[in-house]
């Protein structure tokens, strides 16, 4: 009787469960959550890279630099307007394409597949290939001559503010819209199907069956879509350092993580690269917080 | 029982024996940059010191040349860094300013002092790696870059390359109007094109050209000669694409491009590794004499006569690594360069040595002597513990006035400001 008490099923699945979750949760442990804790330690310091000396304690000198400091808050605003650029139109497409998607009878996977394949390809090699789109005697050239009927109009992507800014987000969206369809398309397929015959039957076309059943029943999905959208864009990097090697202005795009690496890596400012990453692991957190918090609402139900 | 004691007994001992023989095993790494041309050489000259010291063994690793910088600097904030490397000399200093790195034991590469050493190579090879009078690196190449020039695009614009060559920078931008070929706004064909991120190495001397300096001599004011840096961001700005429209950092790189001989690049700045690299992508040009280098240009009101600043690659050795591994690994880079005649010939790298320079071979080689003498007129690249900051500073203020509306003073106004506070710092 007392074994059975000790070792009830719900304990020993439990046990099971602690076994299975173990590996990733030790993994999560050393490889994400001591780098958060040691970037919080190291941005009270201030600490050369290379130097063999201890940090020095600066308390909150490294933030109080931080907002003071011009360069920090163009890398800020870089950011925002990075991420609102690429966050809007990553969202709005992939549901779109996800709903062309599902519209159609054949093809499905083979769409989804196409539309997948750039988030499988290496950011450096997305990076050349868009470089060479983006070179002023380019394909984006061409083909924006041929469509306005111009001939030699040079539209400066990489060099003009507004248009690398744009051409970054070209890449990132191009890159990701894939994916994130694909998550849309498992999202909208898992709504019961008797629901949408449900609504044909009481008279609803395609496009108010869209906005009445499936719009508000991918919610989660769309919940889930946004955050890791919003994170991956604050978190961009790879593109905007590919293109300033490359010879395009660093400053319209020199985002937060582009500011993180030059601080630690070519400055060596480890305290100060540890407070940058600090504050913007805060404003991820806040704005996951905010997303979760304004869609708060019932579950939804298929019941 | 006893027989298998015995045997147990025995087997402790082999493998003790056998780990106190491993332990006497120097083991050696040696990180450098990808240069297929060098990797040959550098192997067997790595076979062959293993040979002459059998309780040697080297590993050489080969990384790509843009990531060794971060790779290395990783590696050695880890203080799991390799026990010989070379990066730019840029790069460097920052390792020997933070005692990362150790001095030469004389002794060990058989010398009897630094000035024994110096003695036997290009007077200033050290001075980029001398700190309170010691030496903390031998150069494994050091580089001048000069124009390399076209003559088939000059003569298709009806310019005679041998006289027609600029030798100002006015009369540079003048004939790169007259060589570049435009379809509207966009660029086809370029007359020359600046090497856009290395400010320090080629755009730095132009402001010397005129008076200027980057930093006061007692490194405590930032710009030093407001009209040289003004008027050279004026000289970028015509150069631009709001400008004359000669060339602008989102093009290809000119020195990529040149090889191929296909009517895109008239001129480049590069080293005489260029020609390596051109004997290899394009033997027929090579061979063409259709080719020539002239030196870098002055500005016509130039107040000192400067050319290209120098750069080199030195081979360091990794000052934590404990004291016979160092040894060793100075008598292994002492073999290494030991054989200047072949890195020459076989990689195109400069090493300064008095020997190899004096020689007929080496003086005899193509505009070796318009290298040399642009060398005699240059001296090392700007070297400061914060000098890839001041870098990317530059860099900022180059493509405001190229590629924005931002005015020559507001770009230096910045410019200013930014190095200012890292020279105020106390980082």
């Amino acid at each position: 009787m007392r074994q059975n008490k000790r070792f009830s099923m719900e304990q020993k699945k439990a046990r099971w469960g602690w076994t299975f979750v173990a590996p990733s949760l030790v993994f999560f442990l050393v490889f994400s959550f001591y780098p958060i804790f040691n970037a919080f330690y190291m941005s009270f310091f201030k600490k050369n890279l290379l130097s063999l000396k201890p940090p020095v304690f600066v308390g909150l000198g490294n933030y109080s630099y931080l907002f003071k400091s011009s360069l920090f808050w163009q890398s800020a605003a870089n950011t925002a307007i990075f991420t609102v650029g690429a966050f809007v139109p990553l969202l709005v497409l992939s549901l779109v394409l996800a709903a062309l998607i599902m519209s159609r009878r054949r093809f499905q996977k083979l769409i989804q597949m196409i539309l997948y394949s750039p988030a499988a390809l290496s950011s450096v090699v997305a990076a050349l290939i868009w470089l060479l789109i983006f070179d002023p005697r380019g394909l984006a050239n061409q083909g924006l001559n041929t469509l306005f009927r111009t001939s030699g109009v040079n539209y400066h992507w990489l060099s003009s503010t507004g248009m690398l800014r744009l051409s970054t987000i070209i890449v990132y969206v191009w890159k990701y819209v894939g994916y994130f369809t694909v998550v849309f398309v498992a999202g909208i397929g898992a709504i019961p199907h008797s629901l949408h015959e449900a609504a044909l039957i009481d008279g609803a076309d395609r496009w108010k069956d869209f906005w009445h059943i499936t719009f508000p029943l991918l919610k989660p999905t769309t919940l889930l879509v946004s955050v890791m959208a919003m994170i991956q864009c604050l978190k961009t990097f790879s593109t905007q350092y590919l293109f300033s090697k490359a010879g395009a202005p660093t400053r319209p795009i020199d985002v937060i993580t582009l500011n993180i690496y030059n601080t630690a890596i070519k400055d060596h400012n480890i305290g100060r690269a540890s407070a940058m990453s600090i504050l913007l692991f805060l404003v991820m957190l806040f704005l996951t917080w905010l997303q979760f918090r304004i869609s708060k609402t019932e579950e939804v139900s298929y019941m | 029982m006893k027989r298998l004691s015995c045997l147990l007994v025995l087997a402790l001992v082999i493998s003790l024996s056998l780990g106190a023989n491993a332990a006497k095993i120097i083991e050696l790494t040696y990180w450098t940059h990808t240069d297929d041309n060098r990797t040959v050489i550098e192997n067997r000259y790595i076979a062959e010191f293993e040979k002459m010291h059998p309780n040697v063994k080297v590993k050489r690793v080969v990384n790509e040349a843009s990531k060794m910088g971060d790779l290395l600097l990783t590696a050695f904030s880890a203080n799991n860094a390799p026990d010989i490397f070379n990066l730019q000399i840029e790069l460097e200093y920052g390792y020997m300013m933070q005692n990362r790195v150790a001095p030469v034991n004389y002794s060990a590469i058989g010398y009897k002092n630094a000035e024994a050493l110096k003695a036997e190579y290009l007077k200033g090879a050290f001075d980029a790696v001398t700190m309170d009078g010691k030496i903390y690196g031998l150069p494994l190449e050091l580089t001048n870059w000069c124009i390399y020039i076209n003559k088939k695009i000059f003569r298709s614009a009806g310019l005679d390359p041998e006289k027609d060559y600029p030798k100002t920078w006015e009369q540079m931008a003048d004939i790169s109007d007259k060589l570049v070929i435009r379809n509207g706004d966009i660029i086809v064909r370029r007359g020359f094109d600046f090497r856009y991120p290395y400010y320090l190495v080629s755009l730095l001397p132009m402001v010397e050209q005129l008076g200027g300096k980057l930093v006061s001599d007692d490194g405590k004011t930032a710009i030093v000669n407001d009209q040289a840096w003004l008027k050279v961001l004026k000289f970028m700005k015509e150069w631009g694409p709001h400008g004359r429209n000669l060339g602008s950092p989102t093009y290809p790189a000119p020195r990529k491009i040149w090889n191929k001989d296909n009517n895109d690049m008239a001129m480049c700045l590069s080293g005489f590794y260029q020609q390596g690299r051109l004997r290899i992508d394009n033997p027929a040009f090579f061979e063409s004499n259709e080719w020539m280098v002239i030196p870098f240009p002055v500005f016509k009101d130039a107040v000192k006569d400067v050319a290209c600043s120098y750069y080199g690659h030195y081979l360091m050795v990794n000052a934590q690594a404990p004291k016979e591994r160092q040894e060793m690994a100075w008598k292994l880079i002492a073999f290494m360069l030991s054989h200047p005649m072949e890195y020459l010939e076989k990689v195109n790298i400069i090493q300064p040595r008095q020997d190899m320079l004096q020689s007929r071979e080496f003086k005899s080689l193509p505009y070796m002597d318009v290298f040399m003498s642009d060398m005699d007129r240059a001296h090392s690249v700007f070297l400061h513990d914060n000098g890839y900051q001041f870098e990317r500073y530059i860099k900022e203020a180059v493509e405001a006035v190229m590629l924005s509306k931002t005015t020559e003073q507001q770009a230096l106004n910045t410019l200013r400001e930014r190095i200012q506070e890292v020279l105020d710092s106390d980082f």
